[in-house]
């Protein structure tokens, strides 16, 4: 008896210790980034010389102190103003239209019966697994051929084809657990089809409606490979500028664009998360 | 005119084998208006696929259902005057319990003022008054099941359709409610037709039962009728305990008959419908079946055996008797408290009697 209290003693230290170690190894590198996000180093980011909010304040174009040195070391508030405009109209345009689509895929295959719909399934869920380099070729191939002009728009068509899939998966699930007795007791109360469905069926699934839309929203914004096959010359997202930011050198200032992207995504999963607990 | 009639409706539905299942097979029914018409039958025999057709969320294959002679042929459930009572209640977890009432008013664009007081009135009849403001998932299930009625009911339908509605009510709720629900059926004055497999249940509340097995209607009929003349044997057996012998008539005296059974004993029964030389099943229920152990107490007794199984129920025992070549006969014997005599043990040898006019005949049916 007494035994066995020890041991699972120790064995609920080792337990509670494996699982901090597992969160650190997990956020680590997430804290470096925002921790480094202060140091007012601009060469060598790993070497602390003091703290700063300054790499912050040129992405808004609030620094005023700014050397010429440093000037050197981060891009203007006008450029990255334009970068994140443009992943913000990709992102809400291509999630908005996946969200109609994925929605209305997903009702279609859980109400209706019709011939080869098993492998109708299985070709809307294949984007997610096709790796995104294919995907982002395939999509080139396709819209040069097509004779589209790559640009914010081709970036928009691209990402709604596979963000679709991911609606459609979420809002499957959703309707999945949906009682289909409520669609027959509103018919039986005398709704319609579009009544039922705007009464009933609509407010039933609107969590993962909303869980899709923004889940595609996420995914859509932080998207580098597919976005990088089929962004033309002006149709450059935020993830594209970070990445050419990087081959000219780790700096600063993308550390606190990584911060400021990251606090963005997690305000997102929250609102999702508390409209998910919400609606129960 | 007729109220609500089903004429030859079949359906069939195709298994995953490649094989066709008849739920409906060849079904006529005539529902009264103002009547408690209950589908009685074990699971699967096609009384919910009946319901769910009258209501419009399955189409027969062939056949007609009219109602007042207009036929609903093409007409969607949600055109239908009709309303459905489901099994597992189906309100709508988003709405609380008045929206839930009045969704139905709402569809149908009813005024505010008369949607308020009807939805009112609608949760007094059911006794839920107060409740309008909780969510569906705060009430128990009895609570549910009334909000599920009053959501029904506030439309005025010209028929309550009821798919075991009090199969999930625990045994104490479901009898209160079933006493509730015949009330309700007579206060407001509209034709319940009410799905069940429980034959108390449809004993207890029915102006007329409709046993079904097969996708066939096997006999609609008062329950009295039921009980005591089932037209089958499968209605004999589903509806309470028989005890079914297979025999010949070998004398015939009026309408007195002794009939010779499988196992060579000779019973007696009474009809006008049998003659010399018919081959018919005598039915007797377990309750009108008594004993004598020391067989004295009745001149022409009927059958003798042996007690294989004596089973104390509270009001009665319920004896097995092996009547010979491996038939048993069940018999309800009454127990009288502190009766330790009457107390009957197994491999007692029994002599059953009965008054012949407890006896039902039917036709022998070859399987």
């Amino acid at each position: 008896m007494f035994d066995k209290i020890l041991d699972s003693k120790i064995w609920s230290f080792l337990f509670k210790g494996y699982g901090l170690l597992f969160l650190t190894f997990l956020y680590l590198p997430l804290g470096l980034i925002f921790v480094y996000s202060f140091n007012a180093n601009a060469i060598n980011m790993a070497v602390w010389t003091g703290f700063t909010f300054d790499w912050y304040l040129t992405i808004f174009g609030g620094a005023n102190s700014q050397s010429s040195f440093d000037a050197a070391f981060t891009e203007s508030p006008a450029r990255i103003f334009d970068v994140v405009k443009n992943s913000a109209i990709v992102a809400l345009t291509a999630s908005t239209v996946s969200t109609v689509i994925g929605t209305a895929t997903a009702i279609a295959l859980a109400r209706f019966q019709f011939f080869g719909k098993r492998l109708y399934q299985a070709f809307l869920i294949l984007p997610m697994i096709v790796p995104d380099i294919v995907l982002g070729i395939a999509l080139l191939i396709f819209f040069v051929g097509a004779g589209f002009k790559l640009s914010l728009l081709t970036v928009i068509i691209g990402h709604t084809t596979f963000l679709s899939s991911y609606v459609f998966v979420v809002v499957s699930a959703r309707l999945a657990g949906m009682d289909t007795s409520l669609e027959q007791a509103s018919a039986d109360l005398g709704a319609g089809p579009i009544t039922t469905f705007r009464r009933v069926t609509l407010p039933q699934i609107m969590p993962g409606v909303v869980g899709g839309f923004l889940l595609a929203f996420i995914i859509s914004l932080d998207d580098v490979v597919i976005t990088y096959f089929i962004a033309g010359v002006g149709g450059q997202t935020l993830p594209l500028f970070i990445l050419a930011m990087m081959r000219r050198g780790l700096r600063p200032q993308i550390n606190a664009l990584a911060v400021l992207l990251l606090l963005f995504t997690f305000i997102v999963a929250a609102i999702g998360l508390y409209l998910r607990s919400r609606k129960k | 005119m007729n109220f609500l009639n089903i004429t030859s409706a079949r359906k069939a539905y195709r298994t995953p084998e490649g094989g066709f299942i008849h739920a409906l097979d060849d079904v006529s029914l005539n529902v009264r208006n103002n009547e408690f018409l209950t589908l009685l039958g074990p699971s699967g025999c096609g009384k919910t696929t009946l319901l769910k057709c009258i209501a419009g969320f399955e189409d027969i294959d062939s056949g007609n259902i009219s109602l007042e002679d207009q036929s609903l042929k093409g007409v969607p459930a949600h055109r239908r005057p009709f309303n459905t009572v489901f099994q597992n209640y189906a309100l709508f977890p988003h709405l609380n319990i008045s929206d839930n009432v009045g969704y139905g008013l709402d569809v149908a664009r009813v005024p505010k003022k008369e949607r308020a007081d009807r939805v009112e009135e609608a949760m007094e009849l059911v006794g839920l008054k107060g409740f309008g403001k909780r969510e569906p998932n705060q009430l128990s299930g009895g609570q549910q099941q009334r909000v599920a009625l009053a959501r029904s009911l506030v439309l005025k339908p010209r028929v309550l359709l009821l798919d075991e509605p009090l199969s999930a009510l625990d045994r104490k709720m479901r009898e209160n409610m079933q006493i509730e629900l015949k009330n309700l059926q007579n206060s407001v004055g509209i034709t319940f037709v009410f799905v069940t497999h429980d034959q108390e249940e449809a004993l207890a509340m029915s102006d007329r039962i409709a046993v079904v097995a097969n996708g066939k209607v096997q006999q609609l009929a008062t329950p009295t009728e039921i009980y005591d003349e089932p037209a089958n044997a499968f209605v004999a057996n589903f509806v309470g305990t028989s005890n079914i012998f297979t025999g010949k008539v070998v004398e015939q005296n009026g309408k007195n008959l002794k009939i010779e059974t499988a196992n060579e004993r000779q019973v007696l029964a009474t009809s006008d419908h049998f003659n010399l030389g018919d081959q018919v099943q005598v039915i007797l229920r377990p309750e009108h079946m008594k004993l004598s152990p020391d067989g004295n107490e009745i001149s022409e007794c009927c059958i003798e055996g042996t007690v294989e199984a004596s089973i104390f129920v509270g009001s009665e025992m319920h004896l097995h008797v092996n009547v010979g070549k491996g038939r048993t006969a069940i018999v309800h014997h009454r127990h009288n408290r502190g009766d330790e005599g009457e107390r009957i043990e197994v491999g007692t040898d029994v002599k059953l009697y009965y008054s012949p006019n407890a006896a039902h005949l039917i036709e022998l049916v070859e399987d």
